[in-house]
């Protein structure tokens, strides 16, 4: 339905709504229509009137679209007639109305308001995080940083995400301004997404530039600069933190792959107690290795040759470097056949370590549990992302852990075009020896930041960096 | 007396009063209403000035005034509610904003709600209920409708009275369950045995062991239908379980007259282990055909989250022999998880075990989830079913064309 321009008699609407199809739904549609279309408020309004005089009440759903209008158009003095109308009649309001109001009213100059309907839903409920927002925003605005700071704080305690335009609106609104507790809750800002591991886009990384450089009497200096692989920054030489684990979190994270990934609920899921036994025994009696390889999937890096020569390039390329291999495997490999023939199987376990799995185990958590167990230097070599072992872990800590060491270990081999395996480290060239995070030497700043357009998936981290410094 | 005010003021507010204001109806027909008669009043003063002009405003006017008399009545309320008042609050505001919100919730579901450990899982609970509602008030309504077509029925027979002239008295439905009753003593006695494994409580969350115990109940019932049926036991079946509860509601009084075998042991005490095969979609051997002297296992267990791998875990500790049901052989699968439903399961085996027919077996296999059956080798299948997918998809048209061409080279 088109909604008419200007605002209608009581008979004029009866009309309308006599020639719609569904007539019970009729406000609802019409309003739907005006919020889509923009109307003037006053064509709501009449309607509104109308409803009125016909009922002598409006519908709560119809008072929150002629509430998202009234938002829309910025229309102040009447979000707050709206609230007083639905205070009178209801005894609580949801959650929807709020966030509508709280959105109108932090817009405006009344933007106290907003925050005493934000102390109000509070009463009732957990606010939304859009809630929040528009809150911290308008009081940032409005140079409250101490307010938006306390806002932030009450809604990480309250376990509500912030997005991260929220987090650059602080950065936005703190420019210019001299004071140490603001540079002391930005910085915690900053390790808050270093802990997290999350990369800002690039506005929000320009945000972040701007605002040290404009810190009076800070003479920080912002670069846009790519890593090199040693984990040097090309503008300061500083060397960034290592990508390996500290002791406590290599065990942390052995610990919990072994109990989570592996035994999990039931050892016989993945395995059965007495193979992994038996495959302990067998790697402890050989320890340490310094590559361990996922044999089945690197077999099938090229499709159109025999699997067992696949395999047999990869051990060959590896075996050069005098390396100590062990090569992960299932039963069915010894059984002579089209794609394993027994002579090459041979040849290979001559140059690598090999452990046959039962056909029904999986053989990725012995993989992890050999390449663990070996120690910080051992790296792994397979094509899966290990997104579902991954999903094993219990906590997003040892999961973000799991994630860096993976980037650090993992190998990954890719076929090349000139019918010779090429390796490939995973994701990107050498296996990263430094960690991408936020991180800071305290005179200087080192942040990775994504392009907005191209979404990371979790195993990718950023390559490009800003590197602030203090002149 | 204040919820008997809330639904007066509902009644008046929602349906009653546009009626009674288009038909002028006298006011003190509701004599304790004084939305009514307010707005009543609106409605005649505006038929006094036909033409007036607009106030737009007006209808901020209606709502407060209209109200007053019952603000004062709120306020004298204790203002604080307790917690499950002011959760039943909610809702209710959630059910006015037209989300799917039951619109009667029992105290019971009500703290089961408050306990939900997230918004979405409060959300999805809420829907759920509200699905319910509504397929039960569907139920209703189709009920009442066939009993008033059953009693017209009646009325028109008892009209054209003729006596008719039938050699059996008609007692269809009893007598069918006493023949039905028969052949499942009969296999208690004679019948192959079908274990269903009931140590999957812990898996499940208590919707799946609900879901579980309804497939059950359908299981059961097809099996007692059918013209040999098996001799059903719930091995690992544990006293005051929820699985008992919820069979208990399912069956009442019928739970303890079932021609089954409960027991609280183990398949493996019961048969000797080399008889025994456990079915299972994650199983790497695949069935043949079905064995007359074997004991087929199925686990008791729907899974509605991912959890591969749970029962071949069980039949691996206890060194059991498994089988997967050759759905890839015989159909050309589409989408959807390989995991069959229980009732399903007892369909297919019920038939392979009286006509040793995949094909016919096979047919219990929900429709979505396969485009056919196989008839030339899969992999050729497969490469046309892609083919459709992705033309049915539109997209990558061109990369699929280019591949058609590669694999089909004009000679």
């Amino acid at each position: 339905v088109q909604p008419p321009e200007k605002p209608l008699q009581a008979e004029e609407w009866n009309k309308l709504r006599e020639d719609f199809q569904s007539p019970e739904i009729f406000e609802e549609v019409m309003l739907n229509s005006m919020i889509r279309c923009n109307s003037p408020i006053d064509v709501a309004k009449s309607l509104l009137t109308h409803l009125a005089k016909r009922n002598g009440d409006i519908a709560y759903n119809v008072l929150v679209k002629y509430l998202t209008l009234c938002v829309q158009q910025g229309q102040v003095s009447e979000i707050r007639d709206v609230y007083d109308v639905m205070k009178v009649r209801f005894k609580i309001l949801e959650s929807g109305a709020y966030n509508l109001m709280i959105k109108g009213l932090s817009n405006s100059d009344q933007w106290r308001m907003a925050l005493t309907l934000l102390e109000e839903v509070k009463k009732i409920m957990i606010p939304s995080r859009t809630c929040y927002e528009s809150c911290i925003k308008a009081a940032s605005r409005h140079q409250e940083m101490k307010l938006a700071f306390e806002l932030y704080h009450e809604m990480l305690a309250k376990d509500v995400i912030p997005t991260l335009d929220v987090l650059q609106s602080f950065f936005d609104f703190s420019r210019g301004m001299k004071d140490a507790e603001l540079q002391k809750e930005l910085f915690g800002i900053l390790l808050y997404l270093r802990e997290n591991q999350i990369y800002p886009y690039e506005t929000f990384m320009r945000s972040i530039k701007l605002w040290f450089e404009s810190i009076p009497g800070g003479n920080w200096r912002g670069y846009l600069t790519n890593i090199k692989d040693s984990g040097q920054c090309p503008v300061c030489n500083h060397q960034l933190e290592d990508s390996n684990l500290t002791e406590e979190e290599y065990s942390n994270l052995s610990e919990r792959i072994i109990r989570d990934v592996i035994h999990g609920t039931d050892t016989f899921r993945k395995t059965s107690p007495q193979e992994f036994e038996a495959f302990q025994t067998f790697v402890e009696n050989r320890l340490p290795f310094d590559i361990v390889i996922d044999g089945l999937n690197v077999s099938h890096i090229k499709t159109r040759r025999m699997q067992c020569e696949n395999l047999f390039d990869a051990v060959n390329y590896l075996a050069k470097e005098n390396a100590r291999l062990l090569v992960l495997g299932r039963k069915h490999m010894l059984i002579n056949s089209s794609n394993w023939k027994r002579k090459i199987m041979k040849e290979m376990q001559n140059k690598a370590d090999f452990f046959f799995a039962e056909n029904i185990s999986e053989d990725d958590a012995f993989l992890l549990y050999a390449t663990l167990r070996s120690g910080k230097h051992c790296k792994f070599v397979t094509r899966d992302f290990l997104r579902d072992h991954k999903a094993c872990l219990p906590d997003s800590l040892t999961r973000h852990l799991f994630r860096k060491w993976q980037r650090g270990h993992q190998i990954l081999f890719s076929p090349s075009t000139e019918g010779r395996t090429f390796p490939l480290f995973f994701s990107q060239q050498p296996a990263f020896r430094y960690d991408c995070v936020v991180q800071t030497t305290g005179d200087t700043w080192h942040i990775p930041y994504k392009d907005v357009f191209e979404e990371k998936c979790s195993y990718q981290v950023p390559r490009k960096w800003l590197c602030i410094q203090r002149k | 007396v204040q919820s008997a005010n809330m639904l007066l003021r509902k009644i008046v507010r929602s349906s009653v009063l546009p009626f009674a204001a288009q038909h002028g109806m006298k006011k003190d027909l509701f004599p304790l209403s004084r939305t009514l008669s307010l707005s009543l009043c609106l409605k005649q003063d505006k038929s006094c000035e036909p033409s007036e002009k607009l106030d737009l405003d007006e209808w901020k006017k209606v709502m407060k005034s209209g109200l007053e008399e019952e603000v004062s009545e709120m306020v004298s309320q204790p203002k604080e509610l307790s917690s499950l008042a002011a959760a039943r609050e909610t809702l209710e505001m959630w059910r006015l904003a037209g989300k799917a919100v039951p619109e009667n919730i029992s105290e019971e579901q009500l703290k089961t709600f408050m306990e939900c450990p997230s918004k979405s899982a409060k959300k999805k609970y809420l829907k759920y209920l509200h699905l319910t509602e509504l397929r039960k008030k569907n139920d209703k309504r189709k009920m009442d409708e066939k009993r008033e077509r059953r009693l017209k029925a009646q009325d028109q027979a008892s009209k054209t009275d003729e006596t008719k002239k039938s050699p059996f008295v008609c007692m269809w439905s009893s007598t069918m369950d006493k023949a039905y009753n028969w052949r499942a003593a009969q296999s208690m006695i004679f019948g192959q045995p079908l274990v269903f494994d009931m140590s999957y409580e812990k898996e499940m969350s208590v919707r799946e062991v609900t879901n579980t115990v309804r497939q059950l109940v359908l299981s059961e019932s097809c099996n007692r239908r059918s013209v040999d049926p098996f001799h059903i036991h719930f091995c690992n079946f544990k006293d005051d379980s929820l699985y008992h509860r919820e069979f208990i509601k399912q069956y009442r009084e019928a739970w303890g007259k079932l021609l089954i075998t409960v027991t609280e042991q183990c398949y493996t005490e019961i048969f000797p282990k080399d008889k025994l095969i456990y079915l299972t979609a994650d199983s790497p051997k695949v069935m043949k055909t079905f064995d007359h002297d074997k004991i087929y296992i199925v686990g008791s267990m729907v899974d509605k989250s991912i959890k591969t791998g749970v029962s071949l875990a069980r039949a691996k500790r206890l060194g059991l022999e498994t089988a997967a049901l050759p759905l890839e052989k015989y159909l050309l699968w589409s989408s959807g998880a390989k995991n069959l439903t229980l009732d399903q399961m007892m369909h297919i085996l019920l038939t392979l075990k009286d006509t040793a027919d995949w094909k016919k077996a096979l047919e219990f296999v929900p429709k979505r989830k396969y485009c056919g059956f196989v008839n030339k080798p899969v992999k050729e299948l497969r490469r046309t079913l892609d083919l459709i997918n992705t033309l049915k998809l539109g997209k990558g048209r061109e990369e699929v064309q280019k591949q058609f061409a590669k694999s089909y080279p004009k000679k």
